[in-house]
This record gives C-alpha cells, structure tokens and sequence, in this order.
C-alpha cells in the first residue's frame, strides 16, 4: 500500500497521529486526569494511645570499625546481593576493630514511662559481634537488667548481621525474653535464634531462645503497649535481607517520636505512614536511630532528595546515627535541620550524631 | 535522491532458508536463547554463581557495553572486517563463536582502554575505577561509581548508534565503503553520545560527591519539575528511547515514516517520531506506576521514589523491547498477513500485554532463577541488566549465527 500514499496524504496522517497521540499522552498524565484516577480513600488513622515519657540510650552505634574491611569483605564476596550467611566476614588482624574484629553492632535500650505510671524497657537489636556487644552490654548495665527480667521485650528491626547477629549477647543472660521480628526473616535467622552456628559467616548462638517469638507483619500497626506501636514495612535489602520494622510513640504533650533500626524503608516513607495512618501522625516531634543514608561514607543523588525534603516535616529533636552516615549528618547540619550532637565516646568515632552510650529524652 | 533505501545492512541482504516449521523454530530459538542467557548470567553474574560480577553496577557495566559494542558490529561496520563471502560461507556455529569472542574482547578494549586508561584518567576521573582509586575512594565504591557512569554512557549510546543506521540509512555516508563508512558513524553518533551525556549525565555526577562539584558540572538542571536530583530522570526516558528505535526497526517496520521516499527527511521524521514514542512510554509508565503505588513522594526511598519511578520506566521500556525482539526474531513478527496498519496493531498488542506478563513472570522468578533479591524496589538491582543480557544472547543468535538450528543461511543465487 505503501506506494499509493502522497507526501501530502502522509504528512496529514502524521500530523493527526502526532496531536491524537499528544493529547492522548498528556491527558493520561495530566493533573486533572490523575486527580480523577488517584482518588486516594483516606483510611482511618489509628489511635495508638500515649505515653508519659521516653528515653532512648545508644548502646552501640558503631556496626563496624573500618568501612574499607566491610566493604572488601562484600566485594569479594560478590557484591551487595549475596546472602549475608554465605559471606567470610572478617572477624582478625583489623587494626580499628575490637580486638582485631571488625564487627560491632547496633543496639539501642528505649525506656518508656507508660500513661498509668508503669515503666518498660525495650531493647532494639542485638548487635554483631557477641565479646563487644557483651561489653557495651556490661558497661551500660544491659547484661543485669537482662538477667534480673528487667527488660519486658526484646525487638529485631531487621535480620541484617550488624542489628540481628549478636543475639548470643542476649540469650547469654535471658533466654525466654519475649522477642518481636519482622515478617521477612529468611529460616537462617530462626535457626540462629534457636542454636544453630554458620561457621562461613562466623555467627553462632550457644544460648537458644526458648521464650515467646512473634511475628509482626505490615498489615497494620502493630500494638505493643498503649502509646508504642510498631510498624513493619515491606522492602528488599542488601545481603538478602526482607522486612524492617521501627517504633512509633506517641508522647504526652509532644507528639509522634518515631525510633529506628536502620530504616531501610527510607525515613519519608516512614513519616508518609505515620501522617497517613497514626493518629496525630501530622506532629512528627522527634526521630532517633539509624536512618541508612551513607552508611559506608557513599552518597547518590537521590540521597540530596532526601536531605533537602525532610525540611518539610517540622521535626523538632533529630537523633540519627549509626548507617546514617557522617556525610549525610554534615549535609543535614549545613541544611539547618535540628541534630543532635553526641559525645563521640565509647568507639564512637564522631561527636556529630549521637555515639555510644548517649541519651535522647522525649519528654 | 529518489532511491527507496539508501543502505542496505548484509543483515537485511541475508538469504535465510528455515530448517525447523513454526511454532518448533520459534520455541527451539527462544529456548536456546534463553538457555545460553542463563549459562552467561550463572558465570558472570549470579550472585551465587562463579564470577558474581553483578554487585551490581560492575556487571551492569559490561552487559550494557556488550550490547553497544552488537550494535557497533552488526548495524555500523557490517560486520568489517568479515567480507559478506565470510559471513556466508562459514558455519553458523563457528561465525556466532569469533563474533561473539571478538564483541567480548572489543566491550573489555571499550572499558579498561578507552574508559580506565584514557578517559577517566586524563579527563574525568569518576570514569576510571584505577582512578577512583588512587583518589583514595574505597575499591568498592570506586568500582561502583566509575561502573555506573560508565554505563550511563552505554545507555545514552543504546539510543543514539542505532538511530543513524536505522532511521537515515547513514545519510550522508551511505555512498562510502567499510570501514570508511562504519568509522565515519561510529565517530558521528560517538560524538552525540558524548555531548548527550555531558547534558544529561554529567550533572549527575556535580551532586554525586561530597562537597557537590560546582565548578566541574552544572546542577542537575531537571530537579525542578522532576523532583529528584538523580540523573534515573534522563536513564528513564533515554531507555524508553532505545526500546523506541528497535521497535520502530523491528515490529513497526519503520511505518509509517518509511513512506517517505527521500533522505534526509525521512531520517528526520524518523528520528522525531521514536523520541516521541519513547517521551509516550516514559510518561504512560511513569502515570502507571503513580496508579499502581500512589504517587512518588520527594526524599522518599525505593518503590516511593521519583527517581526509582523514572528508572522503572526504563525497566519496562526494556522489558518491552524483549518481548518485540521475541516476536520479530522467533516468530517471524507475526502476524504478517493483514494490512500493514493491521498488523502493526496487533503486534502492538501482544507486545502491550505480554510485557506485562513479563513484569509480573520477572518478579515472581527472578530470586531464584536468577539469585536476585525478591521486591521490586531493591536499591542495588536492576532488571534491566538481566533483561538486556537476555536481548544480547538473542542478537548473537540472530545477527551473528543466522538463528540456527533453526534457521540457515543459505548463498544468494
């Protein structure tokens, strides 16, 4: 047919085609349109109560002592979608590390003063490396607390070796502690818990849980006690790694403090959720732990967006740390955003965030 | 110039006889191609595998720069230095092996040579994973990051090499001989890759570093109405472009703008019409996902991203293009027995739906077919690296073993 069309005759059709074509693609993305085909139903928000006061100690920040060992480690390994259990991470000869090992850990105690006058202890993550989490464990006094059922509940964030591995450190002092984990934990986590070694990877756990294990999943905020929710979120993450879950309080007279592992799932993700689905969750007073930016000193674009976005949601106490990253704490400071400086003690290497051994309270 | 075609590829003067009826050759070739792509990914890149390239962005690298260098072999030099006797006469098996070898040595000359040895270190050293290096950046992020720029060039030169070949039929160096043609494109499209991504990726790289590098290159001048700093906003549509030219080519046969009788004009509408299909796809698929996930939050992370949005597109577009190049070169681009317009349509409808079948088959396999991590907004992965490398295996079987078993090249009478 192609023989019979006219320049003419051609040139109409393009140009028909072309503003049909046009209006066809603009209208699908144009605002109005959108509008009309995003009708977002609100759902109800949650009440999750309140709490009188709350407090928010470091216990270890520091997952690892020398960025350039870890991510050699990686490297060789095969890159950032290798499963963590299948990776020889180092653990000697590291000249920073702890006793030669370059693990560490990240673990935080949250105490919160309920609306009745109870008090409750939290313990979020276990850490890395059992000999330095048992010592930050013993300098803080965790390791007592742990033995004398001090502490009500212990809460995995995620599986990722430098939140999850340490559990040895734990199980050490309590075995039957209440513990919470995300929906997402492969069967080698369970395992671990529950005694088994991954000689590989260097982790064991002499001292298997036998307490109450519960799995929360993202369905809905997950009460934990009046005023303390938790929230699970859906997201892949490096080294094979599904599934994050992080705090939401709510405190008397301040408003919504949010408290983190690591927050694969992006802090403005986590706030969107709250503002959407939390009760007072248009308040967002505080946000502490790690907020996984730079965690090895790295940077994207994307990471910019970020920085330059969390201006927007009026936080007024902002204690990151840990994967947060110094160059992403330089660029909030520079950006004005209300950090908290730490006192760069106990390993910490920096005083720009908050360290090992430092506190945050909400009320 | 009043000639119907100014050039004509050996691959469209092939004379191809088929050994096997359809559907046999069409699922053999498929499953052949597919075979092969899971062999290669296994060595090279599997994250269980042997070599574990793809950590992600070194892997990604040579996937993107194996496909450029394809398309440098088949559609701009001809095949030079292999006379068109050669690639007649010698046995299918034998030809895919020296093509294949010869784009592996070419793709690692491209990168160790032309980017490590000489770009990166004697003009941008975020080219050169050495030199990275030497600036004292860790091994792993200097690999990543010079990996990454490197293959962003890749994917501005996916677009770009084959829109001169395909669409003005090498005007104005039709009438030159091999290799006179074949460099005088390649230098040509190289230099409009080159200037297209000092626009659209080089600013990337002023944010990437800490402190942003003002002096060195402009700010990301899309961040107002893209909402993202990240270069993901021109990888996205760019790629909606490189899945445009090879549908126009393959599926679309170049309708409607091979009408036109006369060069350059033909070139030129051809050259507007897959920007303006690739800009189509990049907003549909962007207004899709705004469907599917609720609209991208700025600072957001993952699935809820501006940037991981635009790259996504790109994804699709890519996932698209291997759903064309299934349907071109195992099916024989059925159906061919309507009217043109007809027919178009209805491959542009199968295509439609089956990248959507893709998508979803892609997500539901890729952990542990292909040692991904399950989700689909992982930060560090990217279907497009196992999908182009799937597009790669089919145009080595295609362009440079002739689609045997089941099919073979025959001497022109």
């Amino acid at each position: 047919m192609g023989n019979d069309v006219t320049r003419r005759s051609f040139i109409k059709g393009m140009a028909v085609g072309t503003v049909a074509g046009y209006f066809a693609s603009a209208g699908l993305s144009s605002t109005v349109f959108k509008d009309k085909m995003l009708v977002v139903n609100e759902p109800p928000k949650v009440d999750i109560g309140m709490v009188k006061s709350l407090k928010v100690k470091v216990i270890s920040e520091t997952s690892w002592f020398s960025n350039k060992v870890l991510l050699d480690d990686l490297k060789k390994a095969g890159g950032l979608l290798v499963n963590q259990y299948e990776i020889p991470w180092t653990s000697e000869g590291v000249k920073e590390g702890f006793q030669g090992n370059n693990a560490g850990g990240f673990s935080t105690l949250i105490d919160v003063e309920l609306m009745d006058g109870s008090k409750k202890k939290i313990l979020l993550d276990t850490g890395w490396n059992p000999v330095w989490m048992e010592k930050r464990y013993r300098e803080e006094g965790i390791d007592k607390m742990l033995a004398n059922n001090e502490i009500d509940c212990f809460v995995s964030s995620h599986e990722h070796f430098d939140h999850y591995w340490g559990i040895e450190a734990l199980t050490k002092y309590n075995t039957k502690l209440p513990i919470y984990v995300p929906k997402g934990f492969y069967q080698d986590g369970f395992d671990l818990l529950h005694g088994k070694a991954f000689p590989k990877a260097k982790v064991k756990n002499d001292y298997p849980h036998i307490g109450k294990l519960t799995v929360l999943d993202s369905s809905k905020p997950n009460m934990i006690y009046p005023g303390v929710a938790l929230l699970t979120f859906d997201v892949p993450i490096i080294t094979r790694v599904f599934g994050e879950q992080a705090f939401v309080f709510n405190v008397k007279d301040k408003g919504i403090v949010l408290v983190t592992g690591c927050c694969h799932m992006g802090i403005i993700t986590y706030m969107e959720y709250v503002k959407h689905h939390i009760a007072g969750g248009d308040k967002i007073y505080g946000v502490q732990g790690g907020l996984h930016i730079s965690p090895f000193e790295d940077w994207d674009p994307q990471y910019d967006d970020l920085v330059l976005a969390l201006h927007r949601y009026g936080i007024e106490k902002l204690g990151p740390n840990h994967c947060t990253g110094y160059v992403t704490a330089e660029k909030m400071l520079a950006a004005g955003l209300p950090l908290i400086k730490g006192t760069a003690k106990n390993g910490s290497k920096r005083d720009i965030y908050l360290g090992n051994g430092d506190e945050l309270k909400f009320a | 110039m009043k000639n119907e075609h100014l050039d004509i590829l050996w691959l469209e003067t092939r004379n191809i006889t088929n050994l096997l009826k359809q559907p046999y050759r069409g699922i053999v070739g498929l499953l052949l191609s597919f075979s092969v792509f899971l062999g290669l990914w296994w060595i090279f890149m599997d994250p269980r595998g042997i070599l574990r390239w793809y950590t992600p962005q070194y892997g990604y690298m040579y996937i993107r720069w194996l496909l450029i260098v394809a398309i440098w072999q088949a559609y701009i030099f001809d095949f030079w230095p292999f006379s068109p006797k050669w690639m007649e006469t010698t046995h299918p098996a034998q030809k895919g092996l020296i093509l294949t070898g010869l784009n592996f040595a070419l793709t690692g000359i491209v990168i160790w040579g032309f980017f490590y040895a000489f770009m990166g270190k004697l003009s941008m050293p975020y080219l050169s994973w050495p030199e990275l290096q030497k600036l004292g950046m860790t091994d792993f992020f200097a690999r990543e990051y010079s990996s990454l720029a490197v293959l962003m060039f890749a994917a501005i030169a996916s677009w770009l090499s084959p829109i001169w070949p395909a669409a003005f039929e090498n005007y104005p160096w039709h009438g030159l001989q091999q290799p006179a043609k074949g460099f005088t494109v390649f230098a040509f499209t190289f230099l409009l890759t080159t200037y297209a991504f000092l626009v659209f990726m080089h600013p990337h790289y002023d944010v990437l570093f800490y402190p942003w590098q003002i002096y060195t290159a402009a700010f990301p001048w899309w961040y107002e109405f893209a909402h993202t700093l990240s270069g993901n906003f021109n990888v996205g549509w760019i790629m909606c472009g490189t899945a445009a030219v090879w549908m126009v080519e393959t599926i679309w046969e170049k309708y409607p703008f091979c009408l036109i009788k006369t060069q350059p004009l033909r070139g030129i509408a051809g050259f507007f019409w897959i920007l303006f299909v690739a800009l189509l796809l990049f907003v549909t698929f962007v207004f899709m996902q705004d469907l599917v996930w609720g609209d991208s939050i700025e600072g957001a992370k993952r699935i809820m991203a501006p940037d991981w949005r635009y790259l996504h597109t790109g994804e699709l577009a890519v996932m698209m293009l291997a759903v064309a190049l299934v349907l071109y070169f195992y099916f024989d681009n059925w159906p061919r027995k309507f009217s043109t317009e007809v027919n178009l349509l209805v491959r542009t409808v199968i295509v439609i739906v089956s990248t959507f079948v893709v998508h979803y088959g892609y997500y539901a396999v890729s952990p542990g077919l292909l040692g991904t991590q399950a989700g689909y907004s992982h930060p560090q992965q990217f279907p497009m690296a196992p999908v182009i490398l799937f597009i790669i295996v089919m145009l080595y079987h295609n362009w440079f073993m002739d689609g045997w078993p089941g099919k073979r090249i025959t001497k022109k009478q």
